[in-house]
């Protein structure tokens, strides 16, 4: 297996210290310069047997810099790895689940070694998307990924499949062969604050009670002036739900969209009623915790087996880049503090992170975390 | 200047940003950065001071919701009428109401939260008031009360009330004790429970409550123990209760029950069963003669005067009695005997008492089917009127026919009248029954010669509705006879019912131009006062007499007076139960009017009549007949 990071500033020219035609490219970009950029249909020109996937973003990760524009890419060679892109449509929230079924059905094949999703970030429900998935795959696939992202903005997500970004798609990328090994880790490293209070009233991912008062009433009087820059700012206070019954169901919900008619917040994946939700809040020193939390995870994973990665695929939340700012390199810092400077970094900040919970094999949709896949052949 | 490895990693970066290809550092940039850096270090620190105002803010809200409330739970608590205590799990006092240091006399100093159960009874002012040894008892018995499941205790204490503590334990391992004063309650319930079982007048043993005490006794029997169940029947009570009022029967039948008591051995049952009925339980009966001693007692004191409200009241009582091993007692049987043995001893004359034996079932199951054929005889027509005629001894004719029922039983052919007219009177049935001879008697007459009269018997029951005198006339509008041809006997029983309605019936029937005579004088009272209270046209000398002439002077001497009476009150006599010529001589000498018995004829059916009245197809006197019925 080889990794090469590409500097996309320079172009195709970069493609010359390429030890050989890459199987597998990751292109990450900035919304804008996703739709604008020729890079990506100029690579899938020049390497027509190779598989590229992608998607939009507010900020790019490459290596241990972010970029809130341009792109970044990744090309990737395997030896003993087979691999399988998978694209389905995803027209509306409603068919979220149908959509993970389906890409479940693409993907399932005995020798399934793992997968790494990619989808529509704002049109989606994460949690059922995951939930097709392992109706097919079962609850212990090894499933990651993420939701494309838009920064702040909130207005368009895209996924690039094969050198042209699309809308309303979710895309499966499934890893298969013994040689692959595939670890994760994902934390988040928010506090928890303020009253513990229940979702009274709510449907699918859409909240619109808590404590029999509007959702969106509480995001507001939290927000103060920056509740103008919803559905952004409301990730500035992500949801911790969990249900009082099985306390092993726990997630953090980040806000995807508010309707100021029903006073409701749709949030990145399902809330159930009568579950108990807590106000989070971020401080820059746990959430750097949280992603070397996560690292370290991830990084123990392949170690114990003695193998370094050779890849990290790193998704991130877009409320922890809103609310750290020019400090939000320091989580990518602190990541490659722990899994190796020399392991190449690329990912971008999401609408949502897929990942295995670190406490659950369980797999399923988390939000305002950070979530790593590392990637090492071995034969 | 500082190395740049040396430096905080955010200005590294910052720096690192604003370096310029060829190694030179734009100062502008870098201020920028580090300007925003600050900007969003500041706007980090003013969304943390709002959030924790905010948070303040709500948990202070929770905090006065949670006050409020706690200020209605305790006004709701301290408002319950039952007492509550809420423990924690280690038995310590959480929370308690007002009512709960009320019913225990416990200070709020007593009453901290933290206490335990056994300092708060300790403190009670009111178990204080209990001697050492009950104290102690009432205390354990709560303190002992488990503390892991629902239980309740019911407790005496020393001021008189009845307390019951709830125990219920709840999730957290704690346990609520809920007390509450139940003595108003227990006394209602008691007193409800003695209502049921007491008669509300004498403050005696119902039939509820005697059934039990019957059971009792089988319960405790001893081997080879015998009882007596009696039934009690006061005789003329009816009439005291009629002619004095309820409120003198009232007092009557509580004096009775006085007596009643006073007669009977403190383990002895009496109860009241109802109206003038009542019923005692003798226990213990060794001899048989034993409650024959005691119904002879009881009947000899229930006969003494009571003086009621300035009345003097007599009764009697009339007892049947079963005599049963108490092994084999069985309430119901035993009451139904003692009841049929009480039938007995009133068909005997009352102011007596019986002794029950099987035949008294047998006679009562014959009178059961005896009921029941004779509601069947009214509806299909198995009543038929027989005639007996009477003679004019002077004219030596017949003037008159008296109509006696006979009912011809499908089965067991001709029964006479003395065996079923008083079940018809039980039943209700005499007003039908005699409304069917009238009417059938005065349909027959219509045929015979006009000077020959028709004598129908009214039983004293016929009376009751007061509807009488419209049958009557009834009966003339109906068969057309002239109403001075019928004669209506009534028995001086009669006197016995309500007099004043009687008499007034009986004017009124007078006034339609019926006669009325007087019959079967002689063998009750007596009394002249009714000849002189009531204008009778005839007074028929009981058989009794008649039978007895010859052989017994004085009943020669009670005819010639009965009949010198009637001469002089210018009212006809008539003497029953002629059957020899001897008696018919002596009648005769005695200036007896009419006379009647089998020397002229026994009781013939309407169509040997005519016969009767001309033996000879002429109107002649009639001959004597013979003595078969």
């Amino acid at each position: 297996m080889w990794v090469k990071q590409l500097d996309a500033a320079q172009g195709m020219e970069g493609l010359k210290s390429l030890p050989g035609n890459p199987d597998l490219i990751f292109i990450f970009g900035e919304t804008g310069s996703l739709q604008s950029s020729s890079l990506p249909g100029q690579l899938a020109k020049r390497f027509p047997d190779s598989i590229q996937l992608g998607c939009s973003t507010g900020t790019v990760i490459d290596h241990v810099k972010l970029s809130d524009e341009g792109l970044s890419i990744i090309a990737v060679g395997f030896k003993h790895t087979r691999i399988a892109l998978h694209v389905h449509p995803l027209p509306d929230i409603a068919h979220s689940r149908e959509t993970g079924e389906a890409l479940g059905k693409l993907l399932a094949a005995p020798d399934l070694a793992g997968s790494f999703i990619l989808s529509e970030g704002l049109g989606v429900n994460g949690s059922a998307l995951v939930q097709g998935l392992q109706n097919i795959l079962g609850n212990d696939a090894v499933i990651s990924g993420g939701l494309a992202g838009d920064g702040a903005r909130f207005e368009q997500t895209l996924v690039t499949v094969n050198g042209k970004p699309v809308s309303k798609v979710a895309a499966a990328l499934g890893f298969y062969g013994e040689a692959i090994h595939i670890s994760h880790g994902s934390a988040g490293g928010w506090d928890e604050f303020g009253p513990k209070r229940r979702v009274t009233k709510s449907e699918g991912s859409v909240l619109f009670e808590l404590d029999g008062k509007p959702a969106l009433d509480l995001y507001e009087s939290y927000l103060g002036d920056e509740a103008a820059e919803l559905p952004a700012s409301g990730l500035l206070y992500p949801l911790k739900i969990w249900n009082e019954k099985n306390p092993q169901d726990q997630f953090v919900r980040t806000i995807l969209a508010v309707d100021r008619d029903t006073k409701s917040i749709t949030l990145a994946g399902d809330i159930p009623e009568g579950w108990n939700a807590r106000l989070m809040r971020g401080s820059f020193d746990h959430l750097i915790d949280g992603a070397s939390e996560a690292a370290q995870h991830a990084h123990t994973k392949l170690n114990e087996k003695g193998i370094q990665a050779e890849l990290c695929l790193f998704v991130s939340c877009v409320g922890r880049r809103l609310l750290m700012g020019q400090s939000t390199e320091d989580e990518v810092e602190a990541v490659a503090d722990i899994i190796g400077h020399n392991t190449p970094i690329i990912g971008y900040y999401s609408y949502g992170e897929i990942a295995p919970h670190n406490i659950s094999k369980v797999c399923g949709l988390h939000n305002q975390t950070v979530t790593l896949t590392l990637f090492a052949e071995a034969a | 200047m500082t190395e740049k490895q040396d430096l905080p990693p955010l200005l590294a970066r910052q720096v690192g940003k604003a370096t310029l290809p060829d190694g030179a550092l734009d100062a502008r940039k870098l201020l920028g950065l580090v300007a925003a850096a600050y900007e969003e270090n500041e706007r980090d620190r003013r969304r943390a001071d709002r959030a924790n105002d905010l948070m303040a803010q709500e948990l202070e809200d929770a905090l006065t919701a949670i006050e409020l409330q706690n200020m209605r739970f305790k006004a709701a608590l301290d408002n319950m009428t039952q007492g509550v205590c809420l423990f924690d799990k280690a038995a310590r006092m959480a929370v308690c109401n007002r009512r709960f240091q009320e019913i225990y006399g416990l200070s709020d100093a007593d009453c901290k939260s933290g206490n335990n159960l056994i300092a708060l009874l300790l403190a009670s002012q009111t178990l204080k008031q209990a001697d050492d040894m009950d104290r102690r008892l009432l205390i354990n018995e709560h303190i002992e009360m488990d503390e892991d499941t629902s239980c309740a205790l019911e407790q005496q204490w020393p001021d008189g009330r009845q307390i019951t503590i709830h125990r219920n334990s709840i999730a957290d391992g704690g346990f609520l004790d809920t007390i509450a004063d139940v003595t108003e309650s227990r006394k209602a319930s008691a007193q409800i429970a003695h209502l049921a079982r007491h008669d509300a007048l004498t403050d005696l043993p119902n039939r509820l409550l005697l059934r039990e005490r019957m059971q009792e006794v089988v319960r405790n029997a001893l081997r080879d123990e015998r009882c007596a169940i009696m039934c009690l029947d006061l005789d003329r009570f009816k009439l005291v209760n009629d002619t004095l009022g309820h409120p003198v029967g009232d007092a009557l039948l509580v004096a009775v029950s006085e007596r009643l008591t006073s007669l009977v051995r403190s383990n002895d049952v009496i109860a009241r069963l109802g109206g003038d009925e009542f019923a005692i339980i003798q226990q213990h009966v060794r001899k048989q003669t034993e409650p024959a001693q005691l119904a002879r007692r009881i009947i000899k004191e229930l006969a003494k005067p009571y003086v009621i409200e300035g009345h003097k009241v007599q009764i009697g009582t009339s007892i049947g009695i079963e005599i049963v091993n108490v092994a084999e007692l069985n309430p119901d049987e035993a009451l139904r005997n003692a009841d049929l043995a009480l039938y007995e001893a009133k068909a005997q004359g009352r102011g007596t008492f019986c002794v029950y034996s099987s035949e008294m079932h047998d006679n009562a199951t014959q009178r059961r089917e005896l009921e029941t054929d004779l509601r069947d005889a009214l509806t299909q027509g198995q009543f038929v009127v027989h005639y007996q005629p009477q003679l004019d001894i002077r004219e030596n004719s017949i003037n008159g026919f008296e109509a006696l029922v006979r009912w011809e039983h499908p089965t067991k052919g001709t029964i006479a009248p003395n065996n079923f007219i008083p079940v018809c009177e039980e039943l209700g049935l005499i007003d039908e029954l005699g409304k069917f001879v009238m009417q059938t008697a005065c349909t027959d007459a219509t045929q015979w010669p006009e000077n020959i009269n028709i004598a129908v018997n009214l039983s004293p029951l016929q009376f009751r509705s007061g509807n009488l005198p419209d049958i009557v006339k009834g009966a003339i509008a109906l068969s057309g006879i002239p109403a001075s041809r019928l004669e209506l006997e009534i028995t001086e029983s009669v006197m016995l019912e309500d007099v004043a309605s009687v008499l007034e019936q009986l004017r009124s029937i007078k006034r339609l131009n019926c006669q009325v005579s007087l019959d079967d004088f002689g063998t009750g009272y007596s009394s002249l006062s009714y000849i002189r209270n009531f204008p009778f046209d005839r007074i028929k000398i009981d058989q009794s007499f008649v039978k007895d002439l010859g052989d017994n002077p004085d009943s020669l001497a009670i005819i010639r007076a009965v009949a010198g009476l009637c001469g002089s009150l210018g009212i006809k006599s008539t003497a029953e139960g002629v059957e020899t010529l001897d008696q018919l001589d002596i009648l005769t000498r005695e200036h007896c009017d009419s006379a009647q018995g089998y020397l002229f004829s026994r009781p013939v059916p309407v169509e040997e009549v005519h016969a009767l009245i001309y033996p000879d197809g002429l109107p002649k006197q009639a001959k004597p007949k013979g003595k078969a019925a």
